[in-house]
């Protein structure tokens, strides 16, 4: 066993030592709350490890830019390339660009177009966006029937920013979700975009209310625009422990809205995970070795019972 | 014999069809045709139910026939964008303009928000703190200072080199939109700053962004009109060279029209941040356009010399009433930006339209 472990600790040794990985990361944007946690997860991983020396870079949400940082990867020599895509479906330039130099190139968190077509040394690491949504509107529908509302009972959506793909998908989550016998008693109100922003989510939900409609739920894209409607709600007196809310991400800010007893549903999307994730896969095809193209982080249901668990991870 | 009365103002006659009404009043107008038009889409829509905008006969509800809940949100939403349009303001009359207030927004956020937070949440520790124990539960008084002292520098800044390395104010505020973006992104390498003390969230709770809008909307209303800061920044807006051989120091005057308008936008991050209770380094993203196209539906010309106060405040209540109106009428969220667009630009197109029949008539 022993000698395993150092023979083994001498072929990482031979591997990462005698070649020092270079890899250079374009994220699509510097200033997002999850994509910072993501950005650490490999940053702390890469400080980490002997030999490892990551370079990243901020597209600012810019697919020429991005592009432009990929070539520059390529022409100052690095070992492997780990991209953020600004937008999923550019992608196939990068993926072109990346083969033509035999550089191995790992994308993460956002799928591209070409993922079932990607060559051999590259991947795609992220979590699924179909779990999310799911997740969140079928707890928040249990949490209904729970409160006897499983004749009727009416929410309303608020979306992410529109051009963006995990608010495409987790929006038809919950089409899917109240689309089922289980849940089809959830009528959506209203639908409407507060683009992730807390400031806006406060905004919408408070010309909601001035409506005056009943509803029970408000079910949200993501926990920024689940905050800023609780905000909104609690302004203008609403009791929270009927009202049902959900949103995605388990910020810290988040967490501690679920302690107040206000927020009842987030949904944890393993950020630093995804990050550690594709610098292993990075490396590992660096070093000529085989990986699964799809890499899937589970997504992580959080609620008020199970919270303690989550407290220090983002 | 001449007419005698005409005589001491050097022949001048007073002209029915020269007669034009304030600009503001053309704004305000808009504004009411733009209401007109979404009570009438309540009446016409079928699935509005015939629900109003403004009103709501349900006694019910706050025991008025007004909408209040709707008519509080309209100028809510507006107010934050709304202090930062009064600087663009006398920015723009001045003679220049400022990119950079967006941005500033954020940074001033996040420095700002990590001078107010509070030790324990929810009896946990603060999980988003900055800096040391020091920090923890400070006086209201220093997070607003520092948000001050910070939107002053910025804008000393922006003044100094628009002023004395005459730097076009376009590219001047552009560099510094850049630089705030970054110190924003800078200062916790992008993580959010959250749980303010007490103090500093009661800035920004309920109605108070409104307060602070409307009492620095009269306060610069009054220096505009009645100071002669106010007189020296149109005549810099109308005519520099005129402005500087008659005796105004442009250089210095300048520097201050962007020091209060930094100033202003930094104050709009303390509201912003207190009322969301965080700071984020994305917030304040395309402010600066809004707080100029706030400012430009409300008359006030790009090219300097021309526009108030007043109508700052009124096309900022065109901006509220839109983006309520949309809400109200269940617009789809795929058309609003649309829509919004379009109105911005007819607004400005009817203004323009009057401005040229305003000069063909003297």
């Amino acid at each position: 066993m022993k000698k395993t472990l150092m023979a083994s600790a001498a072929a990482m040794m031979m591997t990462t030592g005698a070649w020092a990985q270079d890899v250079g990361v374009s994220m699509a944007l510097f200033d997002d709350n999850f994509l910072t946690v993501l950005r650490n997860g490999i940053q702390e991983m890469a400080d980490g490890m002997d030999g490892v020396d990551v370079q990243i870079e901020d597209a600012q949400n810019d697919v020429a830019r991005q592009l432009d940082q990929i070539n520059n990867f390529i022409a100052s020599g690095v070992d492997a390339i780990i991209v953020n895509p600004v937008d999923t479906s550019a992608t196939e330039a990068m993926t072109a660009a990346a083969e033509a130099a035999g550089v191995p190139l790992v994308y993460v968190n956002r799928q591209p177009i070409n993922v079932d077509s990607l060559p051999d040394n590259q991947a795609f690491v992220a979590s699924n966006e179909i779990e999310s949504g799911t997740l969140e509107t079928f707890e928040i529908c249990k949490i209904l029937r729970a409160q006897g509302k499983g004749d009727g009972a009416r929410a309303y959506l608020m979306m992410g920013e529109l051009s963006n793909q995990a608010a495409v998908q987790r929006t038809k989550d919950v089409d899917d979700v109240i689309g089922m016998d289980m849940c089809n008693f959830i009528e959506i109100i209203d639908r409407q975009t507060a683009n992730w922003s807390r400031e806006q989510a406060t905004n919408l939900m408070t010309n909601w209310l001035s409506s005056g409609e009943e509803f029970d739920a408000v079910i949200a894209n993501n926990d920024e625009m689940a905050i800023g409607a609780i905000q909104a709600m609690k302004a203008a007196g609403l009791d929270m422990d009927v009202i049902v809310v959900g949103g995605v991400d388990a910020t810290q800010d988040a967490l501690a809205a679920m302690q107040a007893g206000d927020l009842d549903v987030t949904v944890f999307q393993n950020a630093s995970g995804q990050g550690s994730g594709a610098l292993n896969a990075a490396i590992a095809l660096a070093n000529g070795e085989e990986v699964a193209q799809k890499v899937y982080i589970p997504f992580e249901l959080v609620t008020p019972a199970n919270i303690d668990g989550y407290l220090n991870q983002n | 014999m001449a007419d005698q009365t005409s005589h001491g103002i050097g022949g001048l006659t007073f002209d029915k069809s020269k007669r034009s009404w304030p600009n503001e009043f053309n704004v305000f107008l808009a504004l009411i045709l733009i209401i007109l038009l979404f009570e009438a889409l309540g009446q016409i829509l079928p699935y509005m139910n015939n629900q109003s905008m403004l009103f709501d006969f349900n006694d019910a509800r706050d025991g008025t026939i007004l909408n209040m809940a709707r008519i509080k949100i309209i100028i809510l939403q507006v107010s934050i964008i709304g202090i930062i349009s009064l600087g663009v303001t006398q920015v723009i009359i001045s003679g220049g303009i400022d990119l950079s207030s967006g941005p500033l927004v954020g940074a001033a956020a996040m420095i700002v928000m990590s001078f107010a937070q509070t030790e324990l949440v929810n009896g946990n520790p603060n999980p988003k703190a900055v800096f040391g124990a020091w920090s923890f539960d400070l006086p209201v008084l220093v997070p607003l200072i520092v948000g001050l002292v910070f939107g002053a520098m910025i804008g000393a800044i922006n003044g100094f080199f628009i002023a004395f390395a005459r730097i076009p104010p376009f590219i001047a505020t552009l560099g510094m939109f850049l630089v705030c973006r970054g110190i924003s992104q800078w200062w916790t390498k992008g993580q959010p700053v959250s749980f303010p003390t007490e103090g500093y969230a009661w800035i920004g709770t309920g109605m108070m962004p409104v307060v602070w809008f409307i009492g620095l909307a009269i306060l610069l209303h009054l220096i505009m009109r009645y100071t002669v800061y106010g007189k020296h920044t149109y005549a810099i807006g109308s005519n520099e060279e005129a402005a500087r051989m008659s005796g105004i120091n442009v250089r210095r005057h300048k520097v201050m029209v962007y020091m209060i308008a930094s100033m202003l936008a930094a104050f709009a991050a303390i509201v912003l941040s207190s009322k969301n209770l965080t700071a984020q380094a994305g917030m304040g993203q395309f402010y600066e356009l809004y707080a100029i196209a706030m400012a430009v539906i409300g008359g006030v010309s790009l090219t300097g010399g021309r526009g108030s106060i007043i109508g700052t405040v009124l096309g900022a209540m065109v901006f509220g009433v839109i983006q309520s109106g949309f809400t109200y009428i269940k617009l789809d969220a795929f058309y609003q930006l649309m829509a919004m667009g379009a109105i911005i630009i007819g607004a400005v197109v009817l203004d323009q339209y009057r401005q040229r029949r305003a000069a063909a008539r003297t």
